[in-house]
């Protein structure tokens, strides 16, 4: 597991890699030891699961000026079983993050493999989050659509 | 697909890939699922949120477009995840996503419905 010579995701905040502390007894991944990739991504998983949330709300909202209904608006019972799927997915999502996190010991070695994790979150994450945004997408189709 | 290393690493085969590779990857795809969000609270705002003075049909046009959008890139970004990770556990070069094409094209035509819709 040598680190790359370029950045993996072409950004500017790559952390610096071990070629200035190459000479030092410190081993060169130490700085990529610190955990800052993987809490990049656990930051983004959370900024994806507040957005979802967030548009939920917006859904749940409806009009901002009552009256205002020339496209159908989705019943209320259908708004809120909706925002209640988005809770209880954003809810899995976060405590199987913060489980893999503390388990990681904050992304810096995960269970097994003693380098930091691979994944901050498994595949099913990503499907459970995919299949949220399905949810919204095609409830928002349909009762357009389907006219309610 | 539920193994701690995920697919294609768990072959003894294949070469081990640098974790900030695969984290990048994950990052791209958490990436596309907010733009995807992003294009889906757009669809609800000119569905239902906002007061606007269009016909009913441009609106549910553009609203619809933008959901579909959504959707299409809610499908996509798992799949293109997917494809990457089993390309970098392999050492392959990677193939161009077709994605941002398509998006670029989609939010295109969306411009220039509402465009030709408040001009006409």
């Amino acid at each position: 597991m040598t680190p790359p010579a370029e950045s993996p995701n072409g950004s500017s905040s790559e952390p610096p890699g071990g070629s200035s502390s190459g000479s030092s007894a410190e081993p060169s991944t130490d700085l990529d030891g610190l955990g800052l990739q993987p809490e990049r991504t656990l930051l983004a998983w959370q900024r994806t699961i507040a957005l979802m949330v967030v548009v939920g709300l917006l859904f749940l909202r409806g009009s901002l000026v009552p009256g205002d209904d020339n496209v159908p608006e989705a019943p209320l019972v259908l708004r809120v079983a909706t925002m209640t799927v988005l809770l209880v997915l954003g809810l899995v999502l976060g405590v199987h993050l913060g489980l893999r996190w503390r388990g990681s010991e904050h992304g810096k070695r995960a269970p097994g493999t003693g380098g930091p994790p691979l994944h901050v979150a498994r595949p099913w994450a990503m499907a459970v989050l995919c299949a949220g945004v399905l949810v919204l997408s095609g409830v928002l189709m349909l009762t357009v659509l389907l006219g309610f | 697909m539920g193994s701690e290393t995920g697919p294609g690493d768990t072959r003894g085969t294949k070469r081990s890939v640098d974790y900030r590779f695969t984290l990048a990857n994950e990052r791209t795809f958490l990436a596309w699922i907010r733009t995807a969000l992003a294009i889906l609270a757009g669809a609800v705002a000119v569905l239902h949120l906002l007061p606007l003075d269009w016909a009913q049909v441009p609106r549910t046009a553009v609203g619809l477009v933008l959901a579909a959008l959504a959707g299409v890139i809610t499908v996509y970004a798992p799949l293109r995840w997917y494809r990457v990770q089993r390309i970098m556990s392999r050492g392959g070069p990677l193939k161009m996503s077709l994605l941002p094409v398509i998006t670029t094209f989609a939010v295109g035509l969306v411009c220039a419905l509402v465009l030709l819709g408040n001009l006409l």
